[in-house]
């Protein structure tokens, strides 16, 4: 059974290694983006099983990321997980309203994301909304 | 030098002494416009129509009196200068009246027409200067307010780096590790966390000062939230080989206030007190109500520690205020944790204080208000102190699909009860502050100034509100039910307050049976459900 894809969007190279490397640890296969084109340019050829965003991106941030996935039909299931040193009095309740699943502030605990993201890729999860009566 | 025409608005009841003032007015450099009236509520009206230049006020007018005429003025437009203009001369009642904010106090009768032009350009410039004064501090408390958020930002960004990098290490995830290295590291590890409470308690004193903190009240549990710090304080009060005891009545009633924030208070408390004790020492937390006092619940964190010398008493809550002695290190060091402390507190209507000797000890205790149904529903009840007619308890709930609800689905009841306040009418409805009903499902309670019958227009409004939250039915199942309070036949006889505690106890009622059978209500309702 293929590993499930985990897209990194995050322009610091230092982080991304680091995440690279628990992730694998814990089964995942890791692609990474340093901005929001080159994030939507590989989501477009492969579509990850989940994404982890970093909100403060060079050539415009993580909402505008945010915002053209979801107004992708193929793309707006990909459960997104926002991971920011911003502050989440502000920024929590714009990335859950904009489609985010979680937001994580930085430095985020590694048990409670990992938890997160194996909860947000668990089969119930991924159950697609019934349609409004 | 350029004169613009002053606007005066002069509130006096003699004419004779109105003449006056206008004659002393028109004798001045500058052109003056004067709009007199006679009765403090004429000035009033005034003022709301258009802004003068500067008030004149006589303080003794038909409709009002002494310290109250310029009370008034004042709190009605404080950004308008004020000069009095008073019959007697009265020094203290001049005093409390500059203190309030009147620029000049005057005596009738010794006032020359370059005198009173004077007085009346001074007050002006001073008013503006206040103005101006005012306006730089609140840019400054912005200012602060935005840089520091700034910077708490930068800062994380490298100490996200550092806790990375050394839990890979300490997970083994780069080659094995030696007992040392592993200890070493639980070391860094520690500081990380220091440093993290140290930008967070940085945030939250600046919004503190700037008046950004909000709270949201619940009706909570003491008791939880007091096991719940006690829990995580334990590993450090162990460390010391401290004692930590909790002492909560048993029929402690429930609390209006918000949880996350009086979790921190109780930590931030526990956390000094085990600080300042030696080891074999103990804490004790105990939450009370007193008989005096029976709207507020008083919560005390007591400690065997060294206490706290008189001089230090008085500005311990002050910000950045840090004890000479202090020798290890705590949870951020930053000497904010009080401050903080007393500003959640104050939030909540609640006081805070300590009582200690050096020597003997130190006890923190700190109020909060009481959950009153009674007290939350009166004003939307009742009409001109007469009790509505008809009322309905409509229930909103939101049961998550799956058992382990998401981290964000504090976020999603959020959301929703900010918009089921948005579905009501303030003035006769009231929307329940959420209650922790211990399952993951979120309840929310509206109780409804309408009849079963009118109260579907605003189910309908809530549920079509509701279906717009993104995402909401991929989480959860929502269930909107109404049901009628049933009104004893004798209310009408009842005194105003005994009615509004007979409806509070309806409700409150109506509320435990439907949450312990977690069925709908007895009586007609409707359910409208997905």
């Amino acid at each position: 059974m293929p590993r499930p894809r985990i897209l990194v969007v995050d322009d610091d190279p230092d982080l991304v290694r680091a995440l690279r490397l628990r992730l694998q640890a814990n089964n995942y296969e890791v692609t990474s983006a340093g901005d929001g084109d080159a994030a939507i340019a590989s989501v477009t050829k492969e579509r990850p099983a989940l994404i982890i965003l970093d909100l403060g991106l060079p050539n415009g941030d993580g909402f505008v990321v945010l915002e053209r996935l979801q107004n992708s039909q193929a793309l707006s299931g990909v459960p997104v997980i926002v991971l920011s040193a911003r502050d989440p009095k502000n920024n929590e309740q714009r990335a859950l309203t904009a489609g985010a699943t979680a937001f994580f502030q930085k430095p985020a605990d590694n048990n409670e994301l990992i938890n997160m993201i194996s909860f947000s890729l668990s089969p119930r999860s991924t159950q697609s909304a019934p349609s409004s009566s | 030098m350029d004169h613009p025409t002053t606007q005066v608005l002069l509130i006096e009841d003699n004419p004779g002494d109105a003449d006056l003032v206008r004659l002393r007015l028109l004798e001045g450099k500058s052109p003056v416009n004067v709009n007199c009236v006679n009765l403090l509520s004429d000035g009033l009206a005034s003022l709301t129509r258009e802004t003068p230049s500067v008030v004149l006020l006589d303080l003794n007018l038909p409709d009002s009196r002494g310290a109250d005429t310029f009370r008034r003025v004042l709190e009605h437009s404080p950004n308008v200068p004020v000069v009095v203009l008073s019959g007697q001369d009265d020094e203290s009642l001049a005093i409390e009246a500059v203190h309030q904010g009147v620029q000049d106090y005057l005596i009738k009768g010794n006032i020359s027409g370059g005198h009173l032009e004077r007085a009346i350009r001074y007050a002006v410039e001073r008013q503006a200067l206040l103005r101006s004064l005012e306006i730089t501090r609140k840019q400054q408390l912005e200012f602060k307010d935005q840089f520091l958020s700034h910077v708490s930002h930068e800062l994380r960004t490298p100490l996200t780096c550092i806790y990375q990098y050394v839990s890979l290490i300490q997970d083994g995830l780069a080659g094995p590790v030696s007992p040392d290295q592993s200890d070493h590291l639980k070391i860094v590890l520690k500081s990380v966390n220091q440093l993290r409470a140290m930008i967070h308690d940085l945030l939250e004193a600046t919004r503190a000062e700037t008046g950004k903190m909000r709270i949201e009240p619940r009706c909570i549990s003491l008791g939880e939230l007091i096991r719940q710090t006690v829990a995580m304080m334990q590993p450090t009060a162990d460390e010391k080989k401290i004692g930590l005891e909790i002492g909560v009545d048993q029929r402690l009633p429930l609390v209006h206030a918000d949880p996350d924030r009086v979790l921190e208070v109780l930590i931030n408390l526990v956390d000094n007190a085990i600080k300042f004790t030696p080891p074999d020492g103990s804490v004790l937390v105990q939450a009370c109500v007193v008989e005096a006092d029976p709207g507020s619940v008083y919560i005390s964190v007591t400690d065997t520690g060294r206490g706290i010398s008189p001089e230090a008493r008085v500005s311990i809550f002050d910000r950045l205020y840090q004890d000479a002695d202090s020798v290890d290190s705590n949870r951020s060091g930053l000497g904010l944790g009080l401050f903080i402390c007393r500003e959640i507190v104050r939030l909540h209507q609640g006081r805070i204080w300590v009582s200690s000797e050096p020597g003997q000890g130190s006890n923190f205790t700190f109020t909060l208000p009481t959950y009153s149904l009674a007290k939350l529903l009166g004003p939307v009840i009742t009409h001109h102190d007469c009790l509505r007619r008809a009322f309905v308890l409509v229930t909103v709930e939101l049961t998550p699909l799956s058992t382990a609800p998401p981290r964000n689905w504090k976020q999603t009841w959020r959301q929703c009860l900010e918009i089921l306040r948005r579905c009501i009418f303030l003035d006769k409805d009231l929307v329940l502050p959420p209650m922790a009903t211990g399952g993951a499902a979120e309840t929310f309670f509206v109780v409804a100034s309408t009849d079963l019958d009118r109260s579907r227009i605003m189910t309908t409004r809530i549920r079509e509100a509701l279906e717009r939250v993104p995402d909401l039915q991929s989480k959860c199942t929502l269930t909107i039910t109404a049901a009628p309070v049933d009104l004893p036949a004798d209310i009408s006889t009842r005194s105003p307050e005994q009615q509004i505690q007979s409806v509070a106890d309806l409700v409150t009622g109506m509320i435990k049976t439907g949450l312990d059978r977690k069925q709908p209500f007895t009586g007609k309702t409707e359910r409208y459900s997905n």
